[in-house]
């Protein structure tokens, strides 16, 4: 029952053949699957941590560009609103200044012609007077009612309708 | 494969093994129970029949290698099953997708790489598939007396002999690997000079111990087995068979490599 023989010898014979074939067979492949299979997610995880941090990255940055962006338009709508005033301003002096000055002009002409008009007439009813009066003289005036009216006639058909106002007035 | 030796001998003895002792031995306990037997001699036939079921017949013999032993020819068929059946399971393998077959050939490589990985330390990891192969064959050698039908091989004392030897050198060999030689001398010494005979036995003790409690456990089992199949050859011997050789076969396939890896931690340390 316990006696030792070659027996020893074959088992550790049996034994490392078994320990190769095993290893060749069964152990080898299960691990190189496993180990890939770890290979594969690590990588996969990786690859998911990275694409995550560019994501990330990309989305400060538009998130920067687009703070900039939006006070870049806040500067340029304020720049644009001053400058719109500025030129309103000015286009609102530069139109009352026109205005002013256009009817500074006007009175000034007005003025002028009047001045003018007043000076004609003063020189026409001076002239009509002069006229009148020499008539007057001349003739002899026998009739001081018909020449106050002829005298007037005169000047109604000289003057118009102004001193017509005036004679009414 | 041929037969050598003498082929009359040879006959006598594959008919001894084919016919098989079970049947043989509980006729005798028939015979044994009837009342014209004598209770002396039957236990004489009994003990007698036990110590050929017991006795490992050599099956054939080789020139020059002598005889080869039962236990050697049922671990061939062992290996070929394990080859084999490795063959079958590893053929489809895939990363993505991996079918049921795989999953579970994954889950339990991946149990015993963690487990030994566990015990001896990742940067050792070299050793793991010598100690899967151990665990591997002694699991399918321990029980394949109730799924197949064959003797133990572990039943046999060469065979656990030849188990512990491979797993002294091992251990030994995995010390020198790691910590040099020099190392491995001095680490008798330790802690005080006067253990150094303890320790230099201790390689011995290891592997006789590995040895010894495999051996010893099989053959308990065995014996304890056929004992009781003498006696209650029906069911009862069913549960008994369970735990003799299914739940111990595999706690001492555990015990012998869980031991193995815990002996080289030691030397590695």
């Amino acid at each position: 029952m316990i006696k030792l023989d070659m027996g020893i010898v074959y088992t550790i014979i049996n034994l490392i053949v078994l320990y190769f074939l095993l290893r060749h067979f069964l152990i080898g492949p299960v691990t190189q699957i496993m180990e890939k299979r770890k290979q594969m997610i690590e990588d996969g995880f990786q690859n998911a941590q990275k694409m995550q941090d560019e994501a990330l990255q990309m989305k400060q940055e538009y998130e920067n560009a687009l703070s900039g962006a939006k006070q870049e338009s806040v500067q340029i709508v304020e720049n644009a609103r001053k400058s719109a005033k500025s030129e309103y301003d000015r286009i609102v002096s530069e139109a009352g200044d026109k205005a002013g000055s256009i009817i500074e002009s006007a009175k000034e002409t007005v003025r002028v012609e009047r001045e003018k008009t007043m000076r004609e007439m003063q020189s026409e009813i001076a002239g009509l007077a002069m006229a009148s009066a020499k008539k007057i003289v001349g003739d002899g005036a026998q009739n001081g009612r018909e020449l106050y009216d002829r005298f007037l006639r005169e000047a109604s058909e000289k003057t118009g309708e102004g001193s017509e106002d005036e004679n009414r007035g | 494969m041929e037969w050598f030796g003498d082929p009359d001998e040879v006959f006598s003895e594959n008919k001894k093994s084919q016919s098989g002792v079970r049947p043989q031995a509980c006729i005798l306990c028939r015979k044994g129970a009837s009342p014209s037997g004598k209770g002396g001699s039957n236990t004489g036939d009994l003990t007698e029949r036990l110590m050929e079921e017991l006795n490992c017949e050599t099956v054939f013999t080789l020139p020059v290698l002598g005889g080869i032993s039962e236990s050697v020819v049922v671990t061939w068929i062992i290996m070929a099953v394990l080859v084999i059946a490795s063959i079958i399971l590893t053929r489809n393998l895939r990363v993505e997708n991996p079918g049921k077959v795989q999953i579970a050939l994954e889950a339990a490589i991946g149990w015993a790489q963690d487990f030994f990985e566990g015990i001896i330390g990742k940067e050792n990891r070299k050793y793991v598939p010598y100690l899967i192969t151990v665990i591997l064959y002694l699991a399918a050698a321990n029980t394949i007396a109730p799924l197949c039908g064959f003797k133990p091989p572990t039943k046999d004392l060469n065979v656990t002999a030849g188990l512990a030897i491979m797993s002294m050198f091992v251990i030994e060999f995995s010390g020198i690997r790691k910590n040099g030689l020099k190392h491995w001398v001095k680490h008798f010494a330790e802690p005080v000079p006067v253990v150094a005979p303890i320790m230099v036995l201790e390689i011995v003790i290891r592997p006789l111990s590995l040895c010894m409690r495999l051996f010893g456990n099989m053959l308990a089992g065995f014996v304890v087995l056929e004992l009781l199949k003498c006696f209650v050859p029906l069911i009862i011997p069913i549960p008994v068979s369970f735990y003799f050789d299914i739940f111990d076969g595999l706690l001492q396939a555990y015990v012998f490599v869980f031991l193995t890896a815990i002996f080289m931690t030691e030397e590695m340390e």
